[in-house]
């Protein structure tokens, strides 16, 4: 696999939550093909010094402001957005454990803070009528759990249906939106969950791994996605090659999502 | 823009209809990646030189597809890459009143069954060597039916989503990745000579019958239709390493045209 040129030579890319897992991969992607990559997160993790990093925490507006504000200072423009920041912080056990709070706090960081941010940037790229605003959601948005993650995929939902929307308004005006849902990914978060969850229940990393991935039904591939296998399918897709993908949810699972898509 | 430039050196790969059209462009796609690109038609496309090997076939014909699956694994070896391009429609407009039973199966061969036996054959060589790639060209028609013109055509497309994904959750497991593709409006030739007969047949102009078509889909929001490279770039990733853990996909390339999630 020899690279032969740098597509994304001269541009401009953010990658939010970019200092670890499937945004850190998504990172060393971008940067490998060329594009000048900036990376927020709440603090700086090892081993991503390559890139420039600005601490922000995108459940915080005011936060929010000031990285899209720094970042247009500095470059005057932004060419590729990865809203990939995510996660949740509510607890396991089903509709009723779950709060007020643990509803909005999801809401903030899987939708608001992405519409937020969008807010922010998207403006100076469709003032040059040219971008790629990606955004990085979850097979949980297609295939609802109620057992954990129950508020996580409904925001997750949510930011499918905003992707689209938006995905309509700026189209004609050069910008394209996509979202990428990975399943299960490989990443150190994960392998903590297993790990913890694991021990809860007395088997191993691998075991657990086994009975999540028979909880969704099954992945076909028999394996989790490591976090380059997405960040190979962003890198496509905020490539000139993929002029006229706009408006879509790219699922990538290893086929566990069951029915047709 | 070529930066994985041999990434498919040493893979034999077969696109069926691949002379002309969204065929062609992803067997020269193929082929710039360095696979060793197999074509079938029903006839060779003329005087014009083709840098593929050229191989005649109806594969709406049973015996046809075991005859030329048996001379290209004789020549070539097992097929790595197979890509699932011919369809159509040879069905007239007018909605479900005009379409005769005929029309229904003719449409159902070209779109659904061609594939099913082309797959059969060369599925066994693929689970052999526990690798290969299959890849569905289908339609936005099959997720957004059309009843004007196309009907048939948008309902063998479907099954076609339907069968692609089953046969991913039977293949998958043993190493093989089923992806199916989606595209919406393409200018194509054979896209060229449709919109001229609907001119024809209304009495409009081509202009006229092409917004009427767009419109019908309810607009195409980045404007404009696909160039039949932009179709062939998705499958290039989408067969090559990099795209490793997907499968069980439909990936929508339309220019935001797709009104739903």
């Amino acid at each position: 696999m020899k690279k032969t040129e740098k597509e994304l030579e001269g541009k401009i890319a953010l990658v939010t939550g970019g200092t670890k897992g499937i945004g850190k991969a998504i990172a060393d992607e971008l940067a490998n093909l060329g594009a000048t990559v900036i990376v927020s997160a709440r603090s700086l993790h090892d081993g991503n010094q390559e890139n420039q990093f600005i601490a922000a925490d995108l459940s915080r507006s005011e936060d929010i402001k000031q990285l899209a504000n720094k970042i247009l200072e500095q470059y005057g423009t932004l060419d590729i957005l990865i809203n990939n920041v995510g996660g949740t912080s509510a607890p396991a056990g089903g509709f009723s454990v779950l709060s007020d709070e643990d509803w909005e706090k999801d809401l903030q960081l899987n939708l608001l803070a992405a519409i937020k941010l969008d807010k922010a940037l998207v403006p100076s790229m469709i003032e040059r009528n040219t971008g790629v605003v990606i955004h990085i959601s979850s097979l949980n948005g297609k295939l609802p759990l109620y057992a954990s993650n129950f508020s996580y995929g409904v925001t997750k939902a949510a930011l499918n249906n905003y992707s689209k929307a938006l995905a309509n308004e700026v189209a004609s005006k050069g910008v394209r939106v996509i979202t990428v849902s990975p399943g299960m990914v490989r990443t150190t978060a994960m392998e903590t969950f297993l790990n913890s969850y694991g021990a809860s229940i007395g088997k191993n990393l691998e075991e657990t791994a086994q009975l999540v991935m028979d909880s969704l039904g099954g992945v076909p591939m028999k394996r989790l996605a490591q976090p380059e296998e997405i960040a190979n399918l962003i890198g496509f897709l905020v490539s000139p090659k993929a002029s006229y993908i706009t408006g879509t949810n790219y699922v990538i699972d290893g086929g566990t999502i069951p029915t047709t898509i | 823009m070529e930066k994985f430039a041999q990434e498919l050196a040493g893979k034999v790969a077969l696109v069926t209809g691949g002379t002309k059209g969204i065929g062609k462009a992803i067997a020269d796609r193929l082929l710039q990646a360095g696979a060793q690109v197999i074509v079938t038609a029903r006839s060779h496309p003329g005087q014009e030189k083709l840098k593929h090997h050229f191989i005649a076939a109806d594969l709406t014909i049973a015996s046809e597809t075991v005859k030329i699956v048996g001379e290209i694994s004789k020549q070539f070896g097992a097929v790595d890459i197979l890509v699932n391009n011919m369809g159509g429609s040879t069905s007239p407009s007018g909605g479900f009143g005009a379409l005769s039973d005929q029309d229904w199966e003719n449409d159902l061969q070209l779109n659904l069954q061609s594939s099913v036996r082309i797959d059969r054959a060369i599925l066994p060589h693929m689970v052999e060597k526990k690798s290969g790639v299959i890849v569905h060209i289908s339609s936005l028609t099959g997720v957004l039916p059309v009843y004007e013109s196309l009907g048939a055509y948008a309902v063998a497309k479907a099954a076609l989503n339907n069968y692609s994904k089953s046969l991913s959750k039977e293949f998958s497991p043993k190493g093989i990745r089923i992806a199916a593709v989606s595209p919406g409006m393409v200018k194509t030739d054979t896209m060229d000579s449709y919109l001229q007969s609907l001119s024809d047949t209304s009495g409009l102009s081509v202009e006229e019958v092409t917004q009427n078509l767009i419109s019908s889909l309810g607009g195409i929001p980045m404007g404009r239709m696909a160039n039949p490279e932009e179709i062939a770039e998705l499958v290039g990733f989408l067969v090559s390493p990099r795209a490793s853990y997907i499968t069980g996909v439909n990936y929508i390339i339309d220019g935001g045209t797709n009104p739903s999630l």
